[in-house]
């Protein structure tokens, strides 16, 4: 079976001062469909670079990432963005630009924009998204500006999901300054991920962001250390006991 | 401070005593079976703590020459023919266990098999420790997934203190994967040093 998402010996420098530093130095994984893969590293470990790359935002040095069989670096930038609003989503905390007054609703809505769907149907399918994030109606209509980081948060899930997508990538999960909003996030998102079967990829410098993770893996000095033995990510039964879920052998 | 319950605090000390504490609270919060309290206490304390049910069984032992717990044999519920040992706390326990919340637990050695490693390792052992850092990475990783994710609100006390719990394994295993990384970098640093 084809994995969803591969990476295959990737490479990433970067220029420092007069040298290169290197990020990503032969990472290799694969991502079935309806994984929750969990990266943990620290601060400028790499995590988000490989993030980044996973969403074809930008391209290895060295190595392959495809997503569904298709290398991402060979994709025009039409394909590459087609793919972002539709297979795949990627949320950062530290892309939330709404336009100004603009309200949460058209927030949402406005990302299906290139989807041919009328303004009635776009608006009818963010109400849907927002309200499956929890994020009720009469917050819909408020200006997206006015948002807590924790409201921000879901309304970045639900315009995420809007699009139905086949992987979630998310940097940085644990933003909001309020435990149990993070631990409400973090439930909310293997929900979603379980209903959708939906592959999750998420990196965070929190291990407890990565709770429930059927694969955890680790970044440092550009190298990937992972729970699967050849770096390969399948889908494997879940543990019912206790909620937790194991990858098998 | 709470009285010492029994003749000796000795059931408070020694590699065992959190164990021992855990399992009193537990049998003080509902009486059961052997293998009803060794699965609540694993529930309660997480999978990472890799409690044998057989360890259970000798710790009640323990807690029962105490004074502090009393094991009778009594008809099972769904067979009245058949008996099983049911554990109950005594009018110590309760006492015990307050007594034990306010005992000063000491910090546990660091006693990590690396270190013992580390502190002997040869420069020609570099490339074998790097790679037993790598192994213990991967085991950190592991047991976090060991960890049950929240499933719930915190509203409950025993829920709040639960989720305590993992944030503190969480929070170690953090520590250790950073700390195996940082010094996979350092020896690997000096190995690329060493080649120029």
């Amino acid at each position: 079976m084809t994995p969803l998402l591969s990476f295959a010996n990737v490479g990433k420098r970067f220029p420092d001062g007069g040298r290169e530093i290197t990020v990503l130095d032969g990472v290799s994984f694969e991502v079935e469909a309806g994984v929750f893969v969990g990266l943990y590293g620290a601060r400028r470990s790499g995590k988000s670079t490989l993030l980044r790359l996973a969403a074809g935002i930008e391209r290895p040095d060295t190595g392959t990432v495809r997503f569904d069989g298709r290398v991402l670096s060979t994709m025009t930038g039409s394909q590459r963005g087609r793919l972002l609003r539709r297979d795949l989503a990627f949320m950062a905390s530290g892309d939330w630009r709404p336009n100004p007054g603009e309200s949460v609703v058209d927030h949402v809505a406005m990302s299906l924009g290139s989807e041919g769907l009328t303004v009635r149907d776009a608006r009818r399918r963010a109400l849907g998204a927002l309200e499956r994030v929890g994020v009720t109606a009469t917050c819909g209509s408020e200006p997206a500006g006015s948002l807590s980081l924790a409201e921000r948060t879901l309304v970045m899930l639900a315009r995420a999901l809007v699009h139905d997508p086949r992987v979630l990538l998310v940097d940085e999960p644990a933003v909001m300054p309020s435990l149990s909003d993070r631990n409400r996030f973090y439930v909310l998102l293997r929900e979603l991920a379980g209903e959708r079967n939906m592959a999750l990829l998420v990196v965070s410098e929190e291990m407890g962001a990565l709770q429930g993770a059927g694969v955890m893996m680790s970044i440092s000095d550009g190298e990937v250390c992972t729970t699967e033995e050849r770096g390969t990510v399948v889908p494997l039964p879940r543990r019912s006991a206790g909620g937790a879920e194991r990858p098998g052998r | 401070m709470a009285e010492a319950t029994t003749n000796t605090r000795g059931w408070m000390r020694g590699a065992s005593a959190p164990l021992r504490g855990a399992l009193l609270g537990i049998v003080l919060e509902r009486p059961g079976h052997g293998g009803d309290l060794a699965s609540r206490l694993v529930a309660r304390l997480g999978a990472t703590w890799r409690i044998d049910t057989n360890d259970v069984y000798r710790l009640l032992d323990q807690l029962v020459a105490d004074g502090l717990v009393t094991a009778n044999e009594e008809p099972r519920r769904d067979n009245q023919r058949r008996t099983r040992v049911v554990y109950r706390p005594t009018d110590l326990t309760e006492n015990a266990l307050t007594a034990w919340m306010e005992t000063l637990l000491p910090r546990e050695p660091v006693r990590l098999g690396l270190h013992a490693k580390l502190v002997v390792a040869r420069d020609e052992d570099a490339p074998r420790l790097v790679a037993a850092l790598r192994d213990y990475e991967r085991e950190c990783l592991r047991l976090a997934q060991l960890v049950a994710p929240t499933t719930h609100e915190m509203r409950s006390w025993t829920a709040l203190v639960m989720d305590c719990t993992r944030d503190a394994v969480w929070r170690q295993l953090q520590s250790d994967v950073d700390w195996a990384a940082l010094t996979r970098r350092r020896i690997n640093e000096r190995m690329r040093t060493r080649e120029r």
